[in-house]
């Protein structure tokens, strides 16, 4: 089965902003929430790089390890998603994530902060496939559909890439041998590189293409 | 001929020497500067900017992005694993540990020496241990105490323990009303140890004789009697365990209760291992408070419910504190001579 990566190639990326205002408004996400954001480090010094940044979908997820209600599975494509309807709104994921992936609709007194919202990639939530309420509660569902993330099908540059773990780290080994130096690339497998947490079948080890 | 012959021959091994010389330098020397790479890394030359920014970012190097909000240009949380770590791997195991542990002591404790009775047995005469004020300020944390110690403790051992009771849509529900309980009660609890604090701090300052309380065991070796004031060494240690940890408790809870001021992951992780840390020591040491005002030692759970305790058990337990309640009645019966018997309730000591 394939595993869904996200890849960031940050010899590309020009920090347009296209990916998050794409997924914006395919998913109609809340003022507040943005389930993707492009950091740039090193704005305006000589090696200045911006990289788009969503859930990375970790095969050993530590939003999915600290969640005190157990509202997080894993799809078999490897797209880690939860269940609004038992989500407390505490915010452990947010404090485990390394990407600051999790988001909050709201950030009031007494930890109020609504249900989290996520990166789906693009894949809905646990209700029937492009329902109205599934699209309600998490976005479009365009796995579903057959499509990819829009934020990667967006992306003008080819920076982000979106789709099977084998089939995306394969077009930038590609890139790489084109350019005669990998960079700098942004992706993920395991989040903290420890064995044994739900490890992946297809991805293991760290990021694809590194240095 | 013969020297001509030798001078050939030494002509043809200098020239295959240096000839064996020049391939050796040509293959080693450019070798050089790897040895030295590999004796001192440094010295390797130029470092890889994507490896340099790699590590940057890995070691929580920040950046800038259009997204506003808090630590939005932390592209990486440094601090994420750890928390992960100290809740999943540290807080949660060896607090299960810690509370069950103490609960197995305080069982067979009792089932071995079983509960300490009033030596001599009740003599029925009354005297008041505890005012009205000072038992609602008690019962006002014990409830706000165990409103948040239960409703903290679901959320963090509810995923294990209820879930498979509950279910995970019938748990949601539960663990959603103990978070809203817990953050909407929580600030409440410091008004209550802030009441504790000034209410029974004049009592609970160090006296003398509370080392040898505490080295006696509370009377349990070295024989002899221990003398102790209204509120002996162990009381005493509870009440400080009680009012600091409640004002860590406090304290950390409202940087997580009131995330409003910016704070970003770090503090609110720091707060969160104060919090479950805090919280656990009071809970635990609670449980010996608990069993010794109830089946531990008999005639004490009176002081707390209608204020009066036996004068034999004031007597055994408190005997500086009861022989100054003597002495403050001789005075009160002395000043209310020409009062009539009306004050027999409030003076603080009553015959049942």
């Amino acid at each position: 089965m394939a595993r869904m990566k996200f890849l960031c190639d940050a010899e590309r990326c020009i920090e347009c902003n296209a990916c998050v205002t794409a997924c914006k408004n395919e998913n109609e996400v809340p003022w507040g929430v943005n389930r993707r954001r492009v950091v740039t480090i090193n704005d305006g010094s000589p090696g200045e790089r911006s990289m788009s940044v969503a859930c990375m979908h970790c095969s050993d997820a530590p939003c999915a390890a600290v969640c005190p209600v157990d509202c997080f599975y894993t799809t078999d494509d490897g797209v880690v998603l939860h269940d609004k309807d038992i989500c407390i709104g505490c915010g452990y994921c947010f404090y485990a994530c390394p990407f600051g992936a999790p988001q909050f609709p709201k950030n009031e007194a007494f930890g109020s902060r609504g249900k989290m919202d996520k990166c789906t990639f693009c894949a809905g939530g646990p209700l029937p496939d492009n329902s109205p309420e599934e699209y309600a509660s998490y976005g479009s569902n365009r796995l579903a559909e057959g499509k990819l993330p829009l934020c990667a099908e967006m992306c003008a540059t080819r920076s982000l890439i979106a789709g099977d773990g084998d089939v995306v780290s394969e077009i930038f080994r590609e890139r790489v041998t084109w350019r005669g130096s990998a960079g700098f690339a942004w992706g993920w497998g395991v989040a903290y590189n420890k064995s044994g947490i739900r490890k992946g079948k297809a991805i293991e080890g760290n990021a694809v293409g590194g240095d | 001929m013969a020297t001509q012959v030798q001078t050939a021959n030494r002509h043809r091994r200098i020239i295959v020497w240096s000839l064996m010389l020049l391939i050796a330098l040509m293959l080693f020397l450019p070798l050089i500067p790897y040895a030295l790479a590999y004796v001192s890394p440094e010295a390797g030359g130029v470092p890889n900017p994507g490896t340099e920014l790699w590590r940057a970012v890995r070691s929580g190097d920040k950046g800038t992005s259009q997204v506003q909000g808090v630590d939005t240009g932390v592209l990486i949380n440094e601090y994420g694993e750890a928390w992960r770590h100290f809740r999943m791997e540290q807080l949660i195991p060896f607090g299960a540990m810690l509370m069950g542990s103490v609960l197995v002591l305080i069982v067979l404790f009792y089932l071995v020496s079983g509960p300490l009775r009033i030596p001599g047995g009740a003599t029925g005469k009354k005297i008041q241990r505890f005012s009205v004020f000072e038992r609602t300020t008690h019962w006002f944390t014990v409830s706000l105490f165990w409103l948040l110690a239960l409703t903290g403790l679901i959320l963090l051992y509810g995923r294990f323990v209820l879930i498979p009771v509950l279910g995970p849509e019938g748990f949601g529900l539960t663990a959603s009303a103990c978070k809203e309980a817990h953050n909407l009660f929580g600030p409440l609890f410091l008004v209550a140890i802030l009441m504790m604090l000034l209410t029974f701090v004049k009592d609970n300052i160090y006296a003398r004789g509370d080392i040898t309380w505490l080295l006696k065991g509370g009377g349990m070796f070295g024989g002899g009697h221990v003398s102790a004031g209204r509120f002996n060494a162990g009381e005493k240690i509870w009440f400080w365990i009680a009012v600091l940890g409640g004002l860590v408790l406090s304290a950390s809870g409202l940087v997580l209760d009131l995330a409003v001021f910016g704070q970003g992951r770090e503090v609110m992780a720091i707060s969160h291992v104060l919090h479950g840390i805090a919280a656990l020591v009071v809970i635990t040491v609670s449980f010996g408070h608990i069993y010794m005002g109830t089946a531990g030692v008999e005639g004490t759970i009176s002081s707390m419910t209608n204020g009066y305790v036996d004068e034999a058990w004031a007597k055994s337990h408190h005997d500086r504190w009861y022989a100054e309640m003597q002495a403050a009645a001789g005075d009160d019966e002395a000043e209310q001579a020409g009062g009539g018997a009306a004050a027999g309730v409030a003076s603080p000591v009553a015959n049942d």
